[in-house]
């Protein structure tokens, strides 16, 4: 016998769906008073593991044991009566309800929903660290406090196994250390963590266990302490980690992309961009650093024709472009991928060879005349699917059921298609496995050798760094600082990206 | 025991937020005391006529407050103008047979019926919410009038598309009060009359349905804002996903919050049988569902906009079943005036040029109409609930916050 009882042990689980096997021979064992990282590439079946583990849905196969009692949920209500809490990737948060309302929601009985349950919130924002208000209403909070709102939530369940789900996908790295010190009071206090992400840095700066999953099922576990980043990400893909780095600069002086005083008032009158200049040449990536929410959709949106101006001009290469619709830019030459790929880039239950059509309906190879061509649009799509590594069954597939990665290399493939001369690419590898992001990173490489200007936003600061020719950040809506990416660091950017320090 | 610690924060904002319904509340009354003062038309706030819009706004306010239900848990329910079709015949079926009070509970189940319908449709089947509803209102009226055919054609004092004949709610006065208010309002005296005329109004001859009407907007909004369940039932209306994670049967509190919709709503529908007039016809509420969605629209979702859009609704359509009614519409020119003057002037202020402008010219325009006339004409007159509430929805609409998943299919395990 070991020492210490393991708070969970999943052995063998099995969860199978309609022509898929989601997870096979799952073996994960959470020590007490621990942080357990689980790694592995989007559609290595973690999210259908957390699923299980939270009762969302229940396995085909194996056991779950929690403090040595084998249990089956049949709802998250079960799994949080064995202490076992989950914060989601996206959040599950109601906007307009404070902050008390989110938390005591399905747990009233435990103090209220009044001053019992306000006094129990302010008690473990305290003990943590949290500094949240019970009675703010959550639409006015950031990224970073709504996740701790998430972790509170579930605290005041009573947790003591707490499944995070990619934390650190939407915060800033400063966010990512206070999450961090969190953590580890969490931790120390006797809970144990189940820390999901890809980022192997931090999982290695994080956890005391690893367990990596490939193909539906874990394929080994690590030790932080001897374990490399090579090594993890060799078990998680089985070959070398790609980096975005470019090699050299193919900067011309030909400004494609120029933006003078570019400003914006948002519907409730607020200016949500105040005089940006800023401008892209030919063969230039330049990427916009900012924490979510301080412009940059607004920027895009902008110079795709999305928003009115309120001052300022837009040029393409020596058109003027201000006030033109989002159609005659497209047709300009300016490629987009967007931030939220099914709210805006694509239909999801449209076959792909018809969101190949989207945003080019005016344009061969996908109409002739008036008419739709749909021999010319198919024989294309079998391009992109080609050359873009696009895994589908076949062009008929709709696009809802390819992995994220797979949709968006068909979107990068259809806004590279019809030789565009700017790129517009919010978040391209957001919530994309390893490999698609290596391949999408190529693309833009390729791309960019041949001329193509790119505006890229991300909050991948590595990505940034790695893929920029300069960074510019933005904060408020103004433009507040420039950086050489081969120099910066991703903490200055940090703290630029949050007022913190002042640019160089 | 440790005792009860609320932030000064929250503590003051809660104040600031009374203070500005008082004070808005007071502008309104001496707004109203002047315009009538200067128009010379006292009708304008006469008993009679504040009688007439509290007739008018109760089943506007109840279908409101069914909407609210419905809303606040996602679900849209246009079909509260079919559902208060059914309420009017069930009212009046089960008043001829059972007795008033009867048809108040045959009202509601008629409407819970309707809304039944609506809540299989649209919740458990995934319907367009709009489709459904817009269906529920062509079954109510084609039931009814089915029905009415069918029951009421041999009854005595009955017909084939209408009722009468049945015993209605009693009425209750508050004595003294009602005496003295009356007093008062004849008086005349600025501000304070008009004040006077309104207690007279709520305190002579109510019919115990409108006293009903008073209580259930309490209870809800008790229940809705303060209770687990009504946390609940609105987390529904927000965020269906995050509610699930946390254990709320989503499903289960929109089917209440439709079904209870429903009820207000038939009841809505009794008022119109029982209290607004005495008999029964096919196709009475004349609309009066949709007022009551405007309603809840321009109330942005809470109890007291609601209150306070029904009793505007209510007074404009009051007012024009009254035989002074041009008179008292004419004076409300000058009243619309001054509310677009002030709506211009904060426009300016917040640097909106464009809007400031156009509402002034608007102001401008029903100005010089009050000023060139003496009297509205008939048919405008009935066309002052319907263009009023147009105009509301079109100044105010940017400021409303509809509940963020309203209107949205939810199914079942899509949360993670």
């Amino acid at each position: 016998m070991t020492a210490p009882a393991a708070a969970v042990v999943l052995t063998g689980i099995g969860k199978r769906f309609p022509g898929v096997v989601a997870n096979h021979d799952v073996d994960v064992s959470i020590r007490p008073g621990t942080v357990h990282a689980l790694i592995g590439e989007n559609g290595a079946g973690k999210s259908t593991l957390m699923k299980i583990l939270y009762g969302v849905q229940a396995p085909d196969d194996g056991t779950i044991t929690v403090d040595g009692e084998t249990v089956t949920f049949s709802s998250p209500t079960d799994a949080i009566a064995r202490g076992i809490g989950m914060v989601f990737q996206h959040f599950m948060l109601a906007d307009n309800l404070t902050v008390l309302e989110n938390v005591v929601l399905g747990a009233e009985k435990l103090h209220g929903i009044g001053g019992g349950a306000r006094r129990e919130i302010r008690a473990i924002s305290e003990r943590f660290g949290f500094g949240l208000d019970p009675d703010v209403l959550v639409e006015t909070l950031g990224v970073a406090a709504r996740q701790r709102i998430e972790i509170l939530k579930v605290l005041y369940r009573g947790a003591r196994i707490i499944i995070l789900d990619e934390p650190t996908a939407v915060l800033v790295p400063q966010e990512v250390d206070a999450l961090f010190e969190n953590l580890r009071v969490l931790v120390a206090a006797g809970n144990s963590v189940l820390f999901i992400s890809h980022k192997l840095d931090e999982v290695l700066a994080i956890s005391d266990d690893i367990t990596v999953m490939r193909r539906g099922t874990t394929v080994g576990t690590a030790d932080p302490a001897t374990a490399t980043r090579l090594q993890l990400a060799e078990l998680m893909i089985g070959e070398e980690l790609p980096s975005p780095e470019t090699t050299e600069s193919t900067v011309t002086d030909v400004a494609q992309l120029q933006l003078k005083g570019v400003s914006v008032f948002a519907s409730d009158g607020r200016e949500v961009l105040q005089g940006i200049d800023l401008t892209i040449h030919r063969g230039e990536v330049l990427g916009i650093a900012g924490v979510e929410g301080n412009g940059q959709a607004e920027l895009v949106e902008a110079v795709m024709g999305m928003r009115t101006l309120s001052g300022g001009t837009i040029h393409l290469g020596t058109e003027d472009i201000s006030g033109w619709s989002n159609r005659r830019v497209r047709e300009a030459g300016v490629g987009y991928v967007p931030e939220d790929r099914h709210r805006h880039g694509l239909l999801l239950d449209a076959p792909l060879w018809e969101n190949r059509i989207l945003g080019h309906q005016t344009r061969k190879p996908n109409v002739r005349g008036l008419f739709v061509d749909r021999k010319g649009a198919r024989r294309d799509t079998d391009r992109i699917v080609g050359s873009y590594d696009v895994r589908t069954p076949s062009i008929d597939t709709t696009a809802r059921a390819l992995s994220g990665g797979n949709q968006q290399k068909l979107i990068v493939g259809r806004e590279m298609s019809g030789d565009p001369v700017l790129l517009i690419a919010a978040h391209p590898t957001r919530g994309v496995d390893v490999g698609a992001q290596a391949a999408i990173w190529d693309h833009v490489r390729t791309a960019r050798h041949e001329g193509l200007a790119v505006l890229l936003i991300s909050a991948d600061l590595d990505e940034l760094i790695g893929l920029s020719d300069r960074i510019e950040v933005i904060l408020r809506g103004r433009l507040v600082g420039e950086f050489d990416p081969r120099r910066v660091t991703a903490q200055e950017l940090g703290s630029a990206m949050t007022g913190g320090g002042e640019a160089a | 025991m440790s005792t009860t610690t609320t932030t000064p924060r929250s503590d003051s904002r809660i104040r600031t937020f009374q203070h500005a319904w008082l004070l808005l509340a007071l502008v309104a009354v001496v707004t109203v005391a002047l315009v009538r003062v200067v128009t010379g038309a006292d009708q304008l706030t006469a008993t009679g006529t504040l009688r007439a819009m509290i007739l008018s706004a109760c089943p506007i306010l109840l279908a409101a407050l069914g909407g609210l239900w419905a809303e606040r848990a996602g679900v849209v329910n246009i079909g509260l103008e079919g559902q208060m079709l059914l309420g009017t015949w069930g009212a009046a079926f089960l008043a001829y047979h059972a007795g008033p009070y009867a048809g108040v509970l045959g009202a509601a189940a008629m409407g819970l019926l309707g809304a039944l319908l609506h809540a299989v449709a649209t919740v458990t089947f995934g319907v367009d919410h709009i489709v459904s509803g817009v269906a529920v209102n062509i079954i109510g009226l084609g039931a009814i009038g089915f029905l009415a055919k069918a029951y009421f054609n041999d009854l005595e004092g009955g017909g084939p598309r209408n009722l009468s004949g049945y015993q209605t709610l009693p009425r209750v006065t508050v004595p003294g009060v009602s005496d003295g208010a009356a007093w008062l309002a004849d008086r005349h005296v600025f501000g304070i009359s008009d004040v006077a005329a309104l207690v007279a109004a709520a305190t002579t001859g109510v019919s115990l349905l409108t006293v009903l009407v008073v209580v259930l907007v309490a209870a809800s909004a008790y229940i809705l804002w303060r209770t687990p369940f009504g946390l609940r039932l609105r987390s529904c209306g927000e965020a269906p996903e995050a509610a699930e994670t946390l254990g709320v049967n989503v499903i289960r509190y929109k089917y209440v919050a439709v079904l209870v919709s429903g009820a207000l709503a038939g009841l809505g529908g009794a008022y119109l049988t029982m209290v607004s007039s005495s008999s029964f016809t096919v196709g009475q509420t004349n609309g009066t569902g949709y007022i009551g969605l405007a309603a809840m629209i321009f109330g942005n979702w809470r109890p007291g906009g609601i209150v306070t859009a029904s009793l505007m609704f209510g007074y404009t359509d009051g007012v024009s079943l009254l035989p002074s009614g041009g008179i008292v519409v004419h004076a409300l020119l000058l009243l619309i005036t001054l509310v677009l003057a002030a709506l211009a002037l904060w426009r300016l202020r917040q640097g909106n040029l464009r809007s400031a402008l156009t509402i002034g010219v608007i102001a401008v325009a029903v100005l010089v109409w009050y000023l060139s006339t003496d009297s509205v004409p008939r048919a405008f007159v009935g066309m002052t609930p319907y263009v009023i509430t147009l105009f509301v929805l079109a100044v105010a609409s940017q400021r409303l916050r509809m509940p963020a998943a309203d209107g949205k299919p939810y199914r079942k395990g899509q949360a993670g």
